[in-house]
């Protein structure tokens, strides 16, 4: 399967460039939402199945937040983020695929109230790095794979 | 560069599950199971998949594997392969076919051409001779699994597996033993598992460009399988684990220009698991399966299904708009969610 000329990444959010999971801070709250991008479901496809953590769950930075299986391949979803799970989306649980088709909005994860979200945030994608990013992993996926 | 090989055979379920998470890469382990174990995929649900009770009637086994996938049956006949290597780059579906050159070679070596599924399994003329599944753990680092059948008693298994279909008959055995091959009936001769397992080595060493060194669990191997038996793959709660995606079935007998198709389909969420196609109409043994093979973890969208009939429209015997009207009549009485597949019309 060819790789897409271009992905969507919205600029309103944080990225994690390496496990390709966003995080998007609600000013007002102060919690903090996370999902998966689209650089991680070209790499996965189709999602089959997903588990996460239930709210009252505390999750450090870099530990699982969850767990996802496409093409018959299990991984887990390393928090971009660390702190208490606030909610999670029970949605996507019942029908992962709405993450493929809306991973940004309706197919986002779980809420997270931050443990540290100013020093954490700044080991993240945002603003203005994140063309740069995109340009650069994009080259990296099409090198991976067959171009479109 | 070198891997370290490692042998073993007749452990318990919960031991050969442990073991394979326990492995330090790069590592390549080719075992057996005590007879007969039933291990599920990652995500799905037990009762769903397995009769437990005739299971427990039987001492049959019952695990949850890490990797994905569906369920299966391992026991002396059945070669499981793990293979833990670092973090690689790459797309799953590609690291997928990758891992499973090794497997690929070492059959060639045996006289036997099976070939990568895009996304599930090996095959041999479309019949599966062998089931994948991958794990990225945390680091980033592999685990690889497959299963190969170097024989199989179809009847047994499906004492063990649910099937789509109501109940088990000698045609029911044939259909599910036409999809399948093993190393046995492909060869035709009763070659020891051990040979087998000595050319999927050899496979590997030469698909990965590596040298195999035989060797053991190391201690602090043994310390983690013995943590990992008793803390996770020897507890009720991983076993018997349910997710919310939820699991349906369903069939559909239509009458189409090509003659009359019986469509059952199983469903995960909008994903179809499996689909079993047969009825009177024409069409090779191979063409069926292989498009039963394209149609399994496939998104159950009228689109996407479409799509995939289509491309294997010319060997099937039948009108392609026919077969996935068929296909998604069958979905459509599955439905899990209530109204999600339309069937055209």
């Amino acid at each position: 399967m060819a790789v897409p000329k271009s992905f969507e990444i919205p600029a309103d959010r944080h990225y994690d460039s390496v496990h390709h999971l966003w995080a998007r801070r609600d000013a007002a709250t102060g919690r903090v939402v996370i999902g998966l991008d689209r650089f991680a479901l070209e790499a996965l496809g189709d999602l089959a199945y997903i588990s996460l953590p239930e709210p009252g769950t505390t999750v450090d930075r870099g530990e699982s937040v969850g767990t996802l299986e496409a093409a018959k391949t299990t991984q887990n979803l390393v928090a971009p983020i660390g702190g208490t799970v606030v909610e999670r989306n029970e949605v996507v649980l019942k029908d992962p695929l709405l993450i493929n088709r809306d991973p940004y909005d309706a197919g986002w994860l779980v809420s997270i109230e931050p443990a540290d979200w100013e020093t954490q945030a700044r080991q993240l994608i945002s603003g203005g790095a994140i063309a740069a990013w995109v340009e650069s992993e994009t080259e990296r996926y099409r090198s991976h794979g067959s171009v479109e | 560069m070198s891997w370290r090989l490692i042998t073993d055979d007749g452990v318990s379920a919960s031991f050969g599950l442990a073991a394979d998470e326990a492995l330090s890469p790069p590592t390549l382990r080719l075992y057996t199971y005590r007879s007969t174990c039933a291990l599920v995929g990652r995500f799905q649900n037990v009762a769903r998949e397995i009769h437990v009770d005739f299971c427990r009637d039987n001492s049959v086994a019952i695990n949850r594997r890490p990797t994905g996938g569906g369920a299966i049956v391992m026991g002396a006949d059945q070669l499981g392969v793990a293979l833990r290597v670092p973090a690689l780059p790459g797309r799953t579906r590609e690291l997928m076919g990758r891992f499973s050159e090794g497997v690929v070679a070492g059959l060639s070596d045996l006289g036997i051409e099976a070939c990568f599924r895009g996304k599930n399994d090996l095959e041999v003329d479309g019949r599966k001779i062998a089931g994948l599944g991958l794990h990225r753990d945390l680091s980033g680092g592999l685990l690889f699994h497959a299963s190969v059948l170097v024989d199989l008693d179809v009847r047994a298994m499906l004492r063990i597996l649910k099937t789509p279909f109501e109940k088990i008959t000698d045609k029911e055995i044939a259909t599910v033993a036409g999809r399948t091959s093993t190393v046995r009936t492909t060869i035709g001769r009763e070659i020891p598992l051990e040979d087998v397992r000595s050319a999927v080595a050899s496979g590997f060493a030469r698909a990965w460009s590596v040298t195999l060194t035989p060797g053991a669990f190391t201690d602090k191997e043994r310390a983690a399988i013995d943590r990992l038996e008793t803390e996770k793959y020897g507890t009720e709660a991983w076993v018997f684990q349910t997710t919310l995606v939820p699991d349906a079935a369903g069939s559909a007998r239509v009458k189409t220009p090509g003659g009359l198709l019986d469509v059952h389909v199983s469903l995960v969420g909008r994903m179809i698991k499996a689909v079993y196609i047969r009825g009177d109409f024409f069409a090779p043994e191979s063409a069926v399966a292989d498009l039963e093979a394209r149609l399994r973890w496939h998104p159950a969208t009228p689109e996407a299904v479409a799509q995939t009939v289509r491309s294997r429209a010319d060997e099937m015997g039948i009108p392609p708009d026919a077969l996935t009207e068929a296909i998604l009549a069958a979905a459509q009485k599955a439905d899990p969610y209530g109204c999600f597949v339309k069937a055209h019309g």
